[in-house]
């Protein structure tokens, strides 16, 4: 009995102990007091700031890029990198800022570009204007409308998600097609591609999850449609001649057998890596699982991303991810954070060369696409000089207001894809799915 | 004949279910010996990487840290919360009063708040007490939880209340009633409440998440949870962690597994 109450005491006393010791450290120690004096940095005294972003080899290698420059010439300033997966930001954020409380916030954090409306639309002033302090016309125009609310840009914009279609050049080319061929291609002719190579070679055109229709988003963004129209919030399902027309392209590759039925992202990434798939339609951020598989090296290219033939404003660019630097107005060092921003990914060429040739990471800030490091040409690719193309077929993705609710719809499109495929016609689903996210927004 | 189709049916249901059982460890064991690219394609046999994603989840994460972080947060919750249920079961079973039963049924009600709906007014209430990215936000919500209350209440039952009004009589104070004769007595129902709050806690996730800000207070579950948020996952690295992360609860249920059964069928020693 003695040792128990002994073993108690000892744990008592220890939590006591860390308690305190975690307090001068506990970045909430100071955060509600000076809540109402953000931004005014005291000066002589070293100065802390925090980040929150998720993947240690894409987006902290950046933060940590752009730390080693900014503290080489501000070295009163800590930067904190916090890594949290992208979900659990937002569920920090969410249960922080609906608690009414900045406490333990960061002072800059990483928000995906589909989600950032409905903080911003949530939690009005609880983010910096970012407007005059960088540069927002040095960015891709796409990346600048959803994080713009009554003419001020919230974020600074970072990566993009450039659609590209990496095909497999051997496996096309058994199939009678050549490079030539999958240059701007419509998915209609994709199809046509894919029959050809099921036929001839035996393998899959590509994956798909029917819990992911990443696919819809990249073909809706092609011809500048969304989910919602432009006001952000307005249901834009029914009469989206897009998202009907990429529907029926889905529902082709499926019932063409062209498509492989995964269920999981180890499974999309198995696709390519086992060569059971001859192309890969989706975001640049995938060049790394393909590169993954050393065995594949020089078998692989990349096109444009295909466009829907059927409608005419649909181009051979568009975009899938991505996602944008924002500053907390209410945490202490708001004014430090965003001129750590300006001075990095807000202007600095040079840091943009070192994590392109680090960790391949293409950023949306115009003028690093003209550096060097843009025209390396990659091995694995054949000698492609795949960053400058995906550089070039970024400027070209038309600008969509992403609004607030796009996962929200998307569960209701995707329950809906699965009604196509078993049988009901398109038009329908979409009427369907159009009443059921009116409802949702009532 | 028919005995001999029956049992040969047994015994491959049997089978059937011990590997449908086991391969989840199996998989995850030969995933942490492979190159994330093996994984993907799905290889089923032991690789050559173990050392180097054993190396990279300790070079590349706060791993070892944020082990020390679980094993303590997990400990000392487990420790209070069996004191505390133990003592307010023993009490609701041994004591009459009154309000005992509404009391009861108020404490089950609670049960049924689901944790989602009390993560905000939680969060509010630490965060005026200046406990966020402290472990006491997490070890204080967990240090008496009313499952644990209506499981030792449940077990108290079968606790001869006779000795304890005899070592009433022989001049016992209440409390070392508790902790000299109940407690010993008791020994397989706080096995089996000790593994169910150190599991739940060594796992938890959600709130952990929510209070802790910073790479030195995280636990085990958000640097893995974290590896897995990666565009490209490194899978040998997240097998490995699991694996890491599996061995002190199957560490814990092991050593005591006999006590466990029993706790859970309510005996008294």
């Amino acid at each position: 009995m003695k040792k128990i109450l002994a073993i108690l005491l000892a744990a008592l006393f220890c939590v006591s102990v860390t308690s305190c010791a975690a307090k001068p450290n506990s970045p909430t120690s100071n955060t509600d007091s000076v809540s109402t004096e953000a931004g005014n940095e005291p000066t002589g005294e070293k100065q802390k700031i925090t980040a929150w972003a998720w993947d240690q080899k894409f987006n902290i290698a950046a933060l940590k890029e752009a730390e080693k420059i900014y503290e080489a010439e501000n070295p009163n300033v800590d930067i904190e990198i916090v890594e949290f997966a992208q979900n659990d930001t937002i569920q920090k954020m969410n249960t922080s800022l609906s608690s009414g409380t900045t406490s333990g916030l960061p002072n800059i954090i990483l928000i995906e570009d589909y989600r950032i409306q409905t903080f911003l639309k949530a939690y009005p002033n609880s983010f910096k204007d970012l407007t005059g302090i960088i540069k927002h016309n040095d960015y891709s125009s796409y990346k600048l409308d959803f994080m713009t609310i009554d003419g001020k840009t919230y974020g600074v914009p970072f990566d993009t998600g450039s659609a590209v279609l990496y095909y497999r050049k051997d496996i096309i080319e058994q199939a009678g097609y050549t490079e030539a061929d999958m240059a701007d291609l419509t998915w209609e002719k994709y199809v046509e591609i894919g029959k050809a190579v099921k036929e001839k070679t035996g393998k899959y055109m590509l994956t798909l999850d029917p819990n992911d229709v990443g696919q819809l988003r990249i073909m809706m963004q092609s011809a500048g449609t969304w989910y919602v129209k432009e006001d952000g919030t307005t249901p834009n399902l029914q009469n989206n001649a897009a998202l009907n027309e990429g529907m029926k392209i889905y529902k082709q590759m499926v019932d063409a057998g062209i498509a492989k039925s995964i269920s999981e992202w180890a499974q999309f990434v198995a696709g390519p890596n086992s060569g059971e798939v001859a192309t890969v339609p989706t975001g640049c951020w995938f060049t790394p699982s393909i590169m993954a598989e050393a065995s594949q090296s020089g078998q692989w290219k990349i096109a444009p991303i295909p466009k829907l033939g059927a409608i005419k404003e649909s181009v051979n660019a568009s975009n899938l991810g991505g996602s944008s630097w924002y500053v907390l107005n209410d945490v202490k060092g708001a004014d430090v954070a965003a001129d750590f921003l300006a001075k990095t990914f807000g202007s600095n060429n040079s840091f943009y060369e070192a994590i392109l040739k680090n960790n391949g990471i293409i950023s949306t800030y115009l003028p690093a696409a003209k550096t060097d490091a843009y025209n390396i040409a990659v091995d694995y690719f054949g000698g492609q000089k795949i960053y400058s193309d995906i550089s070039n077929w970024a400027a070209k993705i038309p600008s969509v207001n992403y609004g607030l609710h796009t996962y929200a719809f998307e569960d209701i499109i995707k329950a809906e894809m699965q009604n196509v495929m078993a049988g009901t016609k398109i038009e329908d689903a979409l009427a369907n799915a159009q009443k059921q996210a009116e409802a949702q927004i009532q | 004949m028919t005995r001999t189709i029956k049992r040969l049916f047994s015994y491959l249901f049997l089978i059937i279910a011990s590997f449908i059982s086991v391969f989840p460890f199996y998989w995850m064991i030969v995933g942490a010996t492979n190159q994330s690219v093996d994984i993907t394609k799905g290889k089923l046999t032991f690789g050559l990487a173990f050392y180097d994603n054993l190396k990279n989840v300790f070079t590349t994460t706060n791993i070892a840290q944020s082990i020390v972080n679980s094993l303590f947060i997990s400990i000392v919750t487990t420790l209070l919360a069996i004191l505390i249920s133990s003592a307010a079961g023993y009490g609701f079973e041994i004591f009459s009063s009154k309000a005992r039963k509404k009391l009861f049924h108020f404490l089950l009600l609670s049960m049924m708040i689901p944790f989602a709906a009390l993560m905000v007014p939680l969060y509010r209430l630490f965060s005026r007490l200046n406990l966020i990215n402290n472990y006491l936000a997490i070890i204080i919500p967990a240090a008496a939880t009313a499952f644990l209350i209506f499981f030792f209440r449940q077990n108290t039952k079968s606790f001869p209340k006779e000795i304890a009004q005899a070592a009433r009589v022989d001049g016992l104070s209440e409390w070392k009633i508790f902790f000299r004769i109940y407690m010993p007595m008791m020994k397989s129902t706080y096995a089996a409440a000790g593994i169910i709050t150190f599991m739940n806690v060594w796992n938890s996730y959600l709130w952990p998440l929510i209070v802790l800000q910073t790479s030195d207070k995280m636990t085990l579950p958000l640097i893995i949870g974290n590896l897995n948020s990666s565009y490209t996952p490194d899978y040998g690295m997240i097998m490995i962690a699991i694996v890491i992360a599996t061995i002190p609860t199957a560490l814990v249920f092991f050593i005591m597994q006999k006590s466990f059964v029993d706790g859970m069928l309510g005996s008294v020693k």
